[in-house]
């Protein structure tokens, strides 16, 4: 019977993750390549989350904005998967049994809910988020927690390696 | 003196061994510079979404009064977080070839930050018209990859050992 510890076992045992774990330089770059895309991951959803909450950026209409600006922070989503994942895998059983690295997860599940019920949703208001108008109060909220929810993700990411034994 | 003689004495001093024993404080610095370098490389690639004219074109000019404010926030947060993490730490960064190698490609940064700004505030048509477009689009791509080249040397700190 197979469980979760055995499926980590497995990663971290296989030639593809020991192969990072050895190298002089591959740890270090999928470090920077993540530090990177979450810099724009973050970047870019603030650049969004501002003009929900009126803050920034308000003479553009919300929907324009939106379908400019998410488009660059799924692809640097994507890479912070990507770097994360191949980092993962190098010490797969301990990054899992990592309380920093659970709560971050727990934070991304939660982010991604936030986003998804506003884009079921909420944004069916936008229309009428134009040029310098506001938006509802559910969109603002939605804004204030994504922000609010990707800082802290960032906190925990940070936290995973302070938490961490080396290898 | 060199280096790390001065390394060696700030080490010593009151202050930095106040921010080497406050433990919860490096692992904020380190936060807070996360999020400044957040601040800084997403400024930094809306404007050129805007040079590539990848994004709706509104006046250059309006779009460097949105991000380049953020910018330089970002910029003083760094600058900030980053010389108490000197300070904490000054034989980690201060003799270090690559922090000294980072610390010039931050000056050649901060000086095309700089020689942006001076040229949108003489001749915004500039950015706005056809002519020389392709100049700007490939500045563009050398600020954004010097700046990752910045994120690239910050994380080689670590790895080169000095004294």
């Amino acid at each position: 019977m197979h469980s979760i510890g055995d499926l980590l076992r497995w990663l971290e045992d296989s030639a593809f993750a020991v192969s990072i774990t050895q190298s002089d330089w591959a740890f270090p770059a999928l470090e920077t390549v993540h530090v990177l895309a979450l810099s724009l991951v973050l970047g870019t959803v603030c650049v969004v989350d501002l003009r929900l909450l009126g803050w920034a950026s308000r003479q553009r209409p919300y929907r324009e904005l939106a379908r400019e600006v998410l488009p660059w922070t799924w692809i640097a989503f994507c890479f912070s998967v990507a770097s994360g994942g191949l980092m993962f895998i190098t010490q797969a059983v301990e990054y899992y049994e990592n309380v920093a690295f659970r709560l971050k997860m727990t934070l991304l599940l939660l982010a991604g809910l936030n986003m998804a019920i506003f884009e079921l949703f909420t944004v069916r208001d936008a229309a009428k988020w134009g040029q310098g108008m506001s938006a509802s109060w559910r969109a603002k909220l939605a804004g204030a927690l994504s922000l609010s929810l990707w800082v802290a993700i960032v906190f925990f990411g940070r936290r995973i390696g302070f938490t961490m034994m080396p290898e | 003196m060199s280096m790390l003689e001065v390394a060696q004495w700030l080490s010593q001093t009151p202050v930095s061994v106040a921010i080497q024993s406050a433990l919860w404080l490096i692992p904020l610095l380190q936060t807070i510079h996360i999020l400044a370098i957040a601040m800084v490389i997403s400024s930094v690639f809306m404007i050129d979404l805007r040079i590539w004219r990848m994004v709706s074109l509104e006046p250059m000019a309006d779009t460097a009064h949105r991000f380049v404010p953020w910018l330089w926030a970002g910029l003083i947060l760094l600058a900030g977080s980053g010389l108490t993490l000197i300070v904490g730490e000054p034989k980690r960064s201060l003799p270090n070839p690559v922090f000294q190698i980072k610390m010039l490609l931050l000056l050649v940064a901060i000086a095309a930050t700089c020689a942006f700004q001076l040229s949108l505030r003489r001749n915004s048509a500039i950015w706005d018209d056809a002519a020389g477009r392709r100049l700007m689009q490939l500045l563009a791509v050398g600020t954004l990859v010097l700046w990752c080249a910045i994120a690239v040397a910050s994380r080689w700190i670590a790895y080169i050992k000095v004294g």
